[in-house]
């Protein structure tokens, strides 16, 4: 398989121009910012509060502008003329996900700093959180890929909006419902589950089953994105 | 000379509906050829064949002598160039951005930007955003970004459908000019007159099947019938059958003055369209 980070480069970059013209990510993009904007006004937050809104930027700018990226090109019809170009396919999904993971990143990097979350160890959530959001670009593309419009996209991006945001609190109910203990190895409560124990001062050695489950979630989409990729390239 | 692309007994079908039967072809290397017919004849199932976008139900399609399949390869597709109906150009972006990512995937100098918008007469414009382009100025960009990368062979969905004549002729010398730096050029189109202008050989194609392959110039001299016809002074139109008798009455009119102009009456590609598959091409 060839790379060639010219051709990737070349995407990201009509990406980011294409995006900057684009009211509706730009919206997007704003509003988990307002939600970190206005759950800081309550004062000390919890891990579990802090990570609604990082979950939410993850899910609404990871995964939810990349659906969106993926499904107007397909929409438009300019996914086939990349399709038709020399770009491998892990050229393309590489340049149409740079731009969303280098924005997913920043929204939370400014939400982190407005709710004046610091974690015992950045390091260490730094790798979760950017491992969190391959998942989510990966998610995106998926769904992008198997809706037909911008709009559709809209719609079918919901339930997996709700789903990684606010899922992770099924797993309180699980003493009721068993079956909501299924919710313990969604990437988003993992996430959380690894900010507490980084809190009370876990290192890698601690916490490292918490990212290997990340990495299977990551594995799985990436894995399932690359094989509908594929199977978009035929009509 | 080498076929740049060869197709035996190619088929396609549609659920339980037949979109292309029995084709068979051959292009040699800086041939263009004009694959003519009406809407839904399975021109476009067959560019989409050609370029690695859809898999025949039977039959074989070589392209570079390999399987045409194998264009899926990134490296061979950098080969080809394709324009479809659909545009494809991203809205927001101005006409030399579009170009500029295409640049950046086929390894082009952006200098090679400024060529391309001469060949299809949008220098001047090049700044304007996609959005704001009449659907003639949106066709000549597509197009624009088809030669971008000087490809070896070029695929031509419909080129000149959305285009005045003035901007056609734009067209037509740039293709001239891929031509002669040896590009081969498939081209589909149901404008006749452009078939005879640009193609070395044309294939009808009416319901998948092709029914007539050739050079125009030949197809036409086929199926001419033998004779002329002669305008007079009186407005009248006399038609002469060639031989004896035709220029025995040819020569009478022409001492009494009162020829007008003389036509042959070969029938256009049009004509022999509709007479062998009693269909319009349009």
């Amino acid at each position: 398989m060839t790379f060639s980070l010219k051709r990737t480069l070349a995407i990201f970059q009509k990406d980011y121009k294409d995006v900057s013209k684009n009211m509706y990510v730009s919206f997007t993009v704003i509003v988990p910012l307002l939600m970190a904007f206005l759950y800081g006004m309550q004062g000390d937050m919890g891990v579990d509060m802090v990570y609604t809104v990082i979950n939410m930027s993850l899910s609404l700018v990871g995964a939810y502008i990349q659906c969106s990226l993926i499904a107007e090109e397909k929409e438009k019809n300019t996914l086939r003329g990349l399709m038709l170009s020399p770009a491998s396919t892990l050229e393309i999904l590489a340049g149409k996900s740079l731009l969303t993971f280098v924005t997913t990143i920043l929204v939370i990097v400014f939400s982190a700093m407005i709710i004046d979350y610091q974690p015992e160890n950045i390091v260490i959530v730094g790798v979760a959180i950017a491992l969190s959001t391959l998942f989510y670009i990966g998610l995106g593309t998926i769904l992008g890929l198997v809706t037909k419009s911008v709009m559709e996209a809209s719609v079918v991006i919901m339930p997996f909006f709700f789903l990684f945001t606010f899922g992770s609190y099924a797993t309180l109910l699980a003493e009721r419902f068993p079956v909501l203990k299924a919710a313990e190895y969604m990437p988003n409560t993992q996430l959380i589950e690894l900010a507490k124990e980084v809190q009370t001062g876990a290192g890698f050695g601690d916490i490292w089953s918490y990212l290997a489950v990340i990495c299977v979630w990551i594995a799985a989409v990436f894995i399932l994105s690359y094989v509908t990729f594929k199977k978009r390239m035929m009509d | 000379m080498e076929n740049i692309i060869e197709v035996q007994s190619l088929a396609k079908l549609f659920a339980n509906q037949t979109a292309l039967e029995d084709v068979s072809f051959q292009i040699k290397k800086g041939e263009t050829f004009g694959f003519l017919g009406p809407s839904g004849s399975g021109k476009t199932t067959t560019i989409k064949i050609l370029t690695a976008q859809m898999a025949q139900t039977d039959g074989e399609a070589y392209v570079f002598g390999r399987p045409a399949h194998l264009l899926k390869d990134p490296a061979q597709r950098g080969r080809i160039g394709v324009l479809t109906d659909n545009s494809g150009l991203y809205e927001r972006l101005s006409i030399y951005d579009n170009l500029k990512l295409y640049c950046g995937l086929y390894n082009v100098p952006h200098s090679r930007i400024d060529e391309v918008l001469e060949m299809v007469n949008l220098k001047d414009e090049r700044k304007k955003v996609v959005s704001k382009l009449s659907k003639g100025m949106t066709q000549r960009v597509t197009l624009a970004r088809a030669f971008l990368h000087k490809p070896d062979l070029l695929f031509l969905d419909e080129p000149t459908s959305a285009l005045d004549p003035v901007n056609s002729r734009h067209i037509y010398r740039g293709l001239d000019q891929l031509k002669e730096n040896g590009t081969t050029i498939f081209l589909t189109t149901h404008d006749m007159n452009e078939a005879e202008l640009l193609c070395d050989r044309v294939a009808f194609l009416n319901k998948g099947k092709i029914q007539l392959i050739g050079p125009p110039k030949q197809l036409r001299k086929q199926y001419a019938d033998n004779t002329i016809s002669v305008e007079l002074d009186n407005g009248q139109i006399e038609v002469l059958e060639k031989g004896d008798k035709g220029a025995q009455r040819m020569y009478q009119l022409m001492s009494e003055n009162k020829v007008v102009s003389v036509n042959s009456n070969e029938p256009t590609l049009g004509d022999i369209f509709v007479e062998i598959t009693g269909r319009k091409l349009s």
